[in-house]
């Protein structure tokens, strides 16, 4: 099956934000209250109701030229994916398109693909049922996987006008980024194509204008070892041994710390937030 | 309705036509098979209406999505030349002028030193009103200034229809001209 | 727009200026993005680096107010390097005209100024004529009372230098603006301009639009693809509207409204003798003048009363938005009705504006949310409801996609719009609540035998009998009808000036040319050249989609560029042809008489490099805005001496010792004009939440501010509280050696609504373009501090 992915070209948007509420719009998503963040940008990261947001950034490049940079952050679909690993009710799968997608109904909340995603894109909420009692889910970009089903683009590739996204086969969009990257080197002598090898590389790519570091990306993302651990050792020893059914259960033995990727994230990035 | 025959698979062919590398053929599209598949699908039994953005000048084409008399989806309107199916935010969000908790669905009144709305019926709003003209008009009216007919009142304004349709600035045009009113502006002046 | 949305994708060099269209209309960076594919260049000029600036080749930053130094430098650059289109400058501007001795410009003044009355005697800046009156040429351009030889004298002044003390532009900078332009004088070349507000909302408005449009014609590059100046407009149908004259000096169609002040409109014959150019496609002014009459007035116009001329309203003075609120602020109005605005946010010195409004007897107010306008009388917009008197009525519109008809872009496209969705609630299409008004109203006055009473008795109203208009009939009124036949109207080139023709407004007529065919429906989208799509809705005039399309072609007729070409003579058709509907009659041959002059609408079928129409004066020259942090370097005149200045407490001036700080206002990408459609809307809320004030690290750090902290803002006006944002992307400028210091900031807010804010125009003055009255809202002064201090 031919995979896909979304190409994403930093240098064409012009931070119009048409991809936030795109995404909002067709997956039907409540908006939330936001502060002030002290820049044009609306959240400091996506959340379980903002699947995407839109970064800006003020940077002085090499020569001292300001340079005004925007870039749509959502998941990175990637290839080995530390939530899918870690998840320990099956709930995080690729399809068929190589996009990671979260079943509603298996996730039970336990928030372990939040704290080992390298990327910081996925968020848990809670909900309340009929009942009144609480309970959390994991949420994220879906790429619009319903309806890649059904012939359509993601919602915000759909929406983009200047181009900045596109959405189609995945060799065909890596050549794209690399021959664009070609093109602005004069312009942006940093720019570079972001498909982290890392994590086998995503399905978002990205045509950067500068260091990932500019943008708060990590240099050179890895799935953590935790979570490789977990999936390859762990989880099956766990399940073979008590028969569980609810590997949460389980996983509440594993504290935070076993899967904090914070500590292996701090020797992977050279510094840089997203804002600010 | 429209001259444009749109129905839902013919906006589906069209939007996947942007995306050639897709091979629609490869992901199972056909039409039986949409069909049976897309009871869940958001957009499978809407209603599609183009119209055109209400913000900016620019004009794009939107497609409004309706079902079960609600705006469940908006998008741009692939077949519009100005922005090929392409939207910014505003253009976009077109579907909450519909759904907005804070969209007016009454005609309200407040009295002269009223704290407070009341909700009235139409047909007393708008006889009060043609009642109010009246008297203002009546009162103010001028005939002549220095010998020329000059038919008008200056103690009536009408601001704004900077958004409205054509058809409407022009019955608006002629009816506050025929009322006799000079103090007419819109938007193109702020 | 001379050009079009579509056609941005055909120019070489995007000069955007007083405008961020990457921000506020989005979907124009499609078709840039387009033209720089194929190597086309964007320059931004702004005082702020925006999003617009983040897709340019080039940024200048310019303080607000100093466009017309920044483009005459640059129209000095052209001429001195020889960059300029010659022939079309000679053959299609009156850059060869002899204007008569009489005028004169000095030390900021030109010749005919009236201290007293702050006007100008215009009679002073005409052109010599020939016996027959037409204009006496120099088509070497060498004569020293040409106009280009006047032009090069009057712009000479403004020196590279001096222009960058004026504007606070990097010189450098500068350069490279000047250079990427003006390389569009080839003839394979394009440039385009692009505006919009910044450039408007100043007391020298409109010549900042001349000078534009004089720099495209000097290097060729009006009615050509790529090309043109192109005003992008802010709401879905403010072109329509003012199409249709929902402004006080205009009927539809561009027809002058009488006015009780000159004494020739006293008659219909003398109105029309006064108003029409011998020459020109206005001198068939009285066939569009009387056709309006008999669409309005249908039977009741007749050969013997005019056409009902007198039941026309004449005027006798100024009603503009600054002048209404004035008036209304004085309590010499009783009533008013407002369509879809918000001017208690949005207009200049809005708290006072706000307070005008209670000194209504009665307000109607017919919009989708209930606006900070509407409710002006309430506690959370600082009034005391028991100490107003005005009676309000609050009706629900319906929203766009709840009704139908059509809207005119900035292109002048008039595009359709169908049903969606039955209205929400009780709300109403406006349509629907004007007609019933207008119904009510004729009842109301059916058996009066006054003679005030005759002119809404008089008006035509026949829009089907049902509750509801019938659409299009109106539609179909608007065209205009052959009354001898009953047939529609093929188009405005039928119309006649003895009450045998009718049509709303003369410029539509051709959208709706037989029964059943209302172009504005039209959806399709195959292009028939040039990015032209002649078959997609209806462009006015006549489907016209690059107006002035005759200068692309030379005076032979014979396209300046394969590259540039829209329409060409063909010589064995006789007919002009190619990828557009010619602006121009299609079969006057070259070499006719007539045949060369693209500029149709004016008397000498030439664009004015030379204006003696406007009100402060014939050339653009740099002045001050009202408020200004220094004097101005090119003369002693401060300020635009053509300006109406009014005194009193609804306009206090600020002074620049104790605000110091230039300010702007502008619009964001997420919300719209005064927010009442995009605050209301929880997904363009959440994305820009709060009310916030720009300003450069160096200000923050004199002033003691961080960023994220709450400042006041204050004018001699008012104060509001808002956020700091402060940025790299606002720099000081360097003002004839002084430091200067800009701020901008949204105006979309207001105490309604989602998203809630402090609104920017309580500081903005009561001030206007000298030939327009368009407030200036683009520059005026101010000062900042912690809000905790």
């Amino acid at each position: 099956m031919t995979k896909y992915v979304k190409y994403v070209d930093v240098t064409k948007c012009d931070g119009c934000r048409a991809c936030m509420v795109a995404c909002k719009n067709w997956n039907d998503l409540p908006a939330e209250h936001t502060d002030f963040l002290g820049s044009a940008q609306s959240h400091p990261k996506v959340t379980a109701d903002t699947w995407n947001v839109l970064q800006y950034i003020e940077h002085e490049n090499g020569k001292g030229d300001l340079e005004y940079l925007f870039r749509h952050s959502s998941c990175f679909h990637c290839t080995e994916a530390a939530c899918e690993k870690v998840c320990p009710e099956d709930a995080i799968s690729h399809t068929k398109f190589g996009t990671v997608v979260i079943d509603q109904d298996k996730c039970v909340g336990c928030g372990y693909c939040v704290q080992n995603c390298p990327f910081e894109v996925i968020s848990l909420k809670e909900y309340k049922d009929k009942n009144g009692k609480t309970y959390r889910k994991s949420q994220k970009c879906t790429m619009c996987t319903d309806r890649i089903e059904e012939g359509l683009q993601p919602a915000c590739v759909t929406t983009c006008h200047t181009g900045a996204m596109e959405f189609g086969e995945k060799e065909a969009m890596i050549k794209k980024a690399e021959q664009r990257v070609k093109e602005i080197k004069d312009r942006y002598p940093n720019a570079r194509v972001y498909n982290p090898q890392g994590v086998g590389g995503t399905h978002t790519i990205y045509v950067l204008a500068e260091k990932p570091s500019v943008y708060g990306l990590p240099e050179n993302p890895k799935v953590p070892t935790s979570a490789i651990l977990w999936k390859d050792y762990a989880q099956p020893i766990g399940k073979a041994m008590i028969g569980a059914t609810t590997m949460a259960v389980v996983g509440a033995f594993v504290t935070n710390k076993f899967f904090s990727k914070r500590a292996e994230k701090a020797e992977q990035e050279d510094g840089g937030e997203s804002h600010e | 309705m429209v001259e444009m025959n749109l129905n839902r698979r013919q906006f589906l062919k069209l939007s996947g036509a942007a995306a050639a590398t897709l091979a629609i053929v490869e992901l199972g599209f056909d039409e039986k098979n949409v069909y049976a598949k897309t009871k869940e699908f958001k957009i499978a039994k809407t209603k599609v209406t183009p119209t055109i953005c209400c913000y900016c000048g620019v004009g794009c084409g939107i497609l409004v999505h309706t079902k079960n008399n609600t705006v469940v989806y908006t998008e741009g309107d692939p077949d519009n030349p100005i922005n090929e199916g392409k939207l910014c935010s505003k253009g976009t969000t077109i579907r909450q002028l519909y759904t907005s908790k804070k969209r007016l669905t009454k005609p309200l009144y407040r009295a002269p030193g009223s704290k407070k709305w009341e909700e009235k019926d139409w047909e007393w709003m708008l006889d009060t009103i043609a009642k109010r003209v009246k008297e203002t008009r009546d009162a103010s009216f001028i005939e002549k200034e220095e010998g020329i007919t000059v038919n008008k009142t200056e103690k009536i304004a009408s601001l704004g229809g900077a958004a409205l349709d054509n058809e409407e600035t022009y019955l608006l045009a002629k009816l506050m001209r025929g009322l006799g009113v000079v103090y007419l502006e819109h938007q193109a002046r702020i | 727009m001379t050009n079009h949305w579509n056609d941005l994708q055909n120019t070489d060099c995007a000069l955007i200026i007083g405008a961020n269209p990457a921000e506020n209309h989005p979907i124009s960076f499609r078709w840039l993005t387009k033209a720089k594919e194929k190597g086309g260049k964007i320059i931004s000029v702004d005082p702020r680096f925006t999003r617009t600036s983040s897709q340019a080749d080039v940024y200048a930053a310019l303080r607000s107010g100093t466009d017309i130094p920044f483009i005459g430098g640059m129209i000095k650059y052209a001429i001195e390097n020889n960059l300029i289109q010659k022939e079309y400058v000679a053959k299609y501007t009156n850059a060869s005209f002899i204007v008569k001795a009489d005028y004169d410009f000095h030390d900021g003044l030109f010749t005919g100024y009236d201290e007293a009355t702050r006007t100008y005697d215009k009679t002073k800046w005409v052109f010599e004529t020939a016996e027959d009156g037409t204009p006496v040429k120099d088509e070497t351009l060498q004569h020293p009372r040409s106009v280009f030889q006047l032009l090069k004298k009057h712009f000479s002044r403004y020196d590279v230098e001096t222009v960058c003390t004026v504007t606070g532009t990097p010189k450098q900078d500068y350069l490279d603006v000047c250079q990427t332009f003006c390389s569009t004088c080839k003839p394979d070349k394009s440039g385009t301009i692009m505006y919009a507000m910044g450039t408007t909302q100043h007391t020298v408005g409109s010549q900042n639009v001349r000078i534009y449009a004089m720099l495209q014609l000097l290097l060729g590059n009006i009615g050509i693809p790529g090309g043109g100046i192109n005003a992008m407009r802010g709401e879905s149908n403010v072109q329509g509207s003012t199409d249709f004259a929902l402004l006080y000096d205009n009927l539809p169609g561009y027809l002058g409204a009488p006015k009780a002040t000159v004494p020739e409109h006293a008659t219909l014959k003398g109105y029309l003798e006064k108003e029409t150019p011998p020459t020109g496609y206005w001198s068939n002014k009285p066939k569009f003048v009387v056709s309006l009459l008999k669409a309005w007035y249908g039977k009741n116009a007749t050969k013997d009363n005019e056409f009902g001329y007198q039941f026309l309203p004449k005027g006798n003075k100024n009603y503009s938005h600054i002048n209404l609120f004035q008036a209304m602020y004085k309590g010499e109005l009783d009533g008013a009705f407002m369509f879809g605005t918000n001017p208690v946010v949005g207009g200049p010195n809005a708290g006072k504006e706000k307070e005008a409004l209670g000194k209504l007897k009665w307000l109607v107010a017919m919009d989708l949310w209930e606006t900070e306008s509407a409710s002006f009388w309430q506690k959370e917009a600082g009034s005391d409801p028991s100490k107003i008197d005005t009676e309000v009525f609050l009706l629900p519109a319906s929203a766009s996609f709840e009704k139908e008809g059509s809207v005119s872009n900035s292109s002048r496209w008039m595009q359709y719009r169908w049903k969606a969705i039955d209205s929400r609630g009780e709300a109403r299409p406006d349509l629907a609540v004007i007609h019933e008004l207008a119904l009510k109203l004729k009842g109301l006055y059916a058996g009066s035998t006054k003679s005030a009473d005759k002119p809404i008795q008089a008006l035509d109203w026949n829009y089907g009998s049902g509750p509801e208009p019938d659409i299009d009939l109106v539609c179909k009124e608007i065209n205009g009808y052959d009354l001898k036949t009953g047939k529609l109207l093929p188009g405005f080139g039928a119309l006649l000036d003895d009450g045998s023709t009718s049509s709303g407004n003369w410029i539509y007529s051709g959208f709706y040319p037989e029964e059943g065919k209302n172009l504005a429906k039209r959806r399709d989208n195959k292009d028939t050249g040039g990015g032209n799509f002649l078959n997609w809705s209806y462009a006015w005039p006549m489907n016209r989609r690059i107006l002035y399309n005759r200068a692309s072609a030379d005076p032979s007729g014979k396209p300046w560029s394969k590259e540039k070409a829209v329409i060409w003579w063909d010589a064995k058709q006789k007919l002009w042809v190619g990828t557009d509907v010619p602006d121009f009659k299609p079969i006057t041959a070259p070499n006719e008489p007539g045949g060369v002059g693209p500029f149709i609408m004016n008397k000498d079928g030439v664009g004015l490099l030379f204006a003696p129409t406007l009100n402060d004066g014939p050339f653009p020259e740099h002045y001050e805005p009202f408020e200004s942090p220094v004097p101005n370097a090119f003369s002693k005149q401060q300020l635009n001496p053509a300006t109406v200045i009014m005194e009193g407490d609804f306009n206090k001036k600020g002074k620049n010792s104790k605000y110091p700080i230039v300010a702007t206002t502008y619009r964001v990408s997420e919300h719209w004009q005064s927010g009442s459609m995009t605050r209301n809307q929880e997904w363009l809320s959440e994305l820009v939440a709060h009310m916030f004030v720009e300003m450069s690290e160096e200000l923050a750090k004199e002033k003691g501010i961080k960023n994220k902290d709450q400042i006041i803002v204050s004018s001699a006006r008012g104060e509001i509280k808002a956020y700091a944002m402060v940025t790299k992307r606002f720099k000081p400028y360097k003002v004839n050696g002084k430091k200067v210091h800009q701020i901008g900031m949204p105006w979309h807010f207001g105490y309604k609504g989602f998203a809630t804010g402090d609104t920017a125009n309580r500081l903005t003055p009561h001030i206007g373009d000298a030939n327009t009255m368009i407030p200036e809202f683009k520059a005026f002064l101010c000062d900042v501090r912690r809000a905790d201090v």
